[in-house]
């Protein structure tokens, strides 16, 4: 018997420590995500991030400013035209903005207004079968503080998850440690949204509630995170099983992320 | 078990990953690099390298990424020593089937972390999740893992750390 263990001391050594991670993994899944050395780990990953994300912008935008110098004429006179045509939608606009105000005074309506905001540049994308992270190039030195919501004029992107006070990693909706309190924009119904890895899912719906494909969720505001009304994903699958008195709800995110390369950090 | 050369790689790995290849996840098409990695030094180096190689990286992977801490540890340890036990005992790694074998640990890989999930939080389509991702990402580390193997081979990567190990050692 000793012989065998000596034999295979090395195997048992391994075989332990899968024990222990599994245990370390389970636990977590209660007391919530261990951060243990994650300021140290960020900052070196994120220093090689910074240095290959800086050398492959000036590569590429050296390649891509010449390219977009032969095309910037015929850009320009474009613009121009838009530029016109937005000033004048931004007039009518103003226009509709105050008889709002106006309206909503008469109304007794609450003014509603988003934070201020912070520009963020994504810098690298993590890749892994379990979580759906982003690293930014801000961080807290610029004003990022840690739960803060991220943006981009197509709807939410997530929050700020761990931070440095040169980059900061961004958790996205579809992370599995990530949920959103929504509320379906049809019929005001709430409920939970979860990340899924490549989509998201709403929890605990009730099977009496209403909620079809298409729907689009917007955040309801009451997690204390997200402020109220920013689109966050559309609902592209209900199943609906008798034995259940809930309802399984899937939800596409409206922000495409593999696209993504810049976004707003909205301010408390 | 040379540790800086383990050490430089596994720094590296993962901001290459994330930077550099991060636009290819536009076409869905990204290549797990450090799995790849994971696999050829279970392969050459055997199953307690391997695993060992497999831990490490995916705990840095798991930190670094704000994931639940040990679950990629856990995974790609696995993957290491399953990858260093076909390695030693089965496989002619310079075969032509070693693409299958990346592209196989590659859906391993994601089926173990899935099926946790799932078994934790529910409400994963593992079926979906199969073919909108393990597979298109299995294909494309095969083809990584199989460039990076070849590339490994040919330089003898491995033959150089451990002839230096060996000169120091005497």
């Amino acid at each position: 018997m000793t012989g065998l263990i000596d034999k295979n001391r090395k195997y048992l050594i391994v075989l332990a420590i899968f024990l222990f991670l599994f245990w370390l993994v389970t636990i977590q899944v209660k007391a919530g995500r261990f951060t243990i050395l994650e300021r140290p780990v960020l900052a070196v990953s994120g220093f090689f991030e910074r240095i290959i994300t800086g050398i492959y912008n000036v590569t590429t935008s050296t390649i891509h400013g010449y390219i977009v110098l032969v095309r910037t004429e015929r850009e320009n006179g474009r613009l121009k035209e838009q530029v016109e045509r937005l000033r004048l939608e931004n007039q009518v606009t103003n226009e509709l903005l105050l008889e709002n105000d106006r309206l909503r005074a008469a109304l007794g309506f609450q003014k509603i207004s988003l934070p201020g905001s912070i520009t963020i540049g994504v810098i690298a994308k993590e890749s892994s079968p379990s979580s759906s992270t982003f690293t930014v190039n801000k961080g807290s030195v610029h004003g990022l503080a840690r739960d803060m919501p991220v943006v981009t004029a197509d709807g939410v992107v997530g929050r700020i998850q761990a931070l440095l006070p040169e980059t900061a990693k961004v958790l996205l909706i579809t992370d599995p440690g990530s949920t959103i309190a929504v509320r379906v924009q049809r019929n005001r119904e709430e409920g939970l949204l979860e990340g899924k890895i490549d989509r998201c899912a709403l929890k605990y719906v009730s099977f009496y509630v209403d909620v079809q494909e298409g729907d689009l969720l917007v955040t309801s505001g009451l997690d204390g995170i997200y402020p109220k009304g920013l689109p966050v994903a559309l609902v592209t699958k209900v199943q609906k099983h008798e034995a259940s008195s809930f309802q399984a709800v899937y939800a596409e995110p409206v922000v495409r992320f593999s696209r993504l390369e810049e976004a707003l950090v909205l301010k408390r | 078990m040379n540790l800086y050369a383990y050490l430089i790689a596994f720094l590296l790995i993962i901001p290459l990953q994330a930077t550099l290849l991060a636009p290819l996840s536009r076409i869905g098409l990204v290549p797990d690099l450090g799995l790849a990695i994971i696999s050829i030094i279970g392969l050459l180096a055997g199953p307690i390298e391997g695993a060992i190689a497999g831990i490490a990286l995916g705990l840095y992977q798991d930190i670094s990424s704000a994931s639940l801490l040990g679950l990629s540890g856990l995974t790609r340890g696995i993957i290491g020593l399953f990858a260093g036990f076909l390695g030693q005992r089965v496989l002619d790694v310079r075969g032509p089937s070693t693409p299958v074998l990346f592209a196989l640990f590659s859906v391993l890989d994601s089926l173990l972390t899935t099926l946790y999930l799932e078994m934790t939080y529910g409400s994963f389509p593992i079926l979906r999740q199969l073919f909108s991702r393990m597979l298109p990402r299995a294909f494309v580390t095969a083809l990584a893992g199989y460039w990076l193997l070849q590339f490994v081979m040919r330089r003898n990567v491995l033959g150089l750390i451990r002839r230096r190990e060996l000169q120091k050692e005497f």
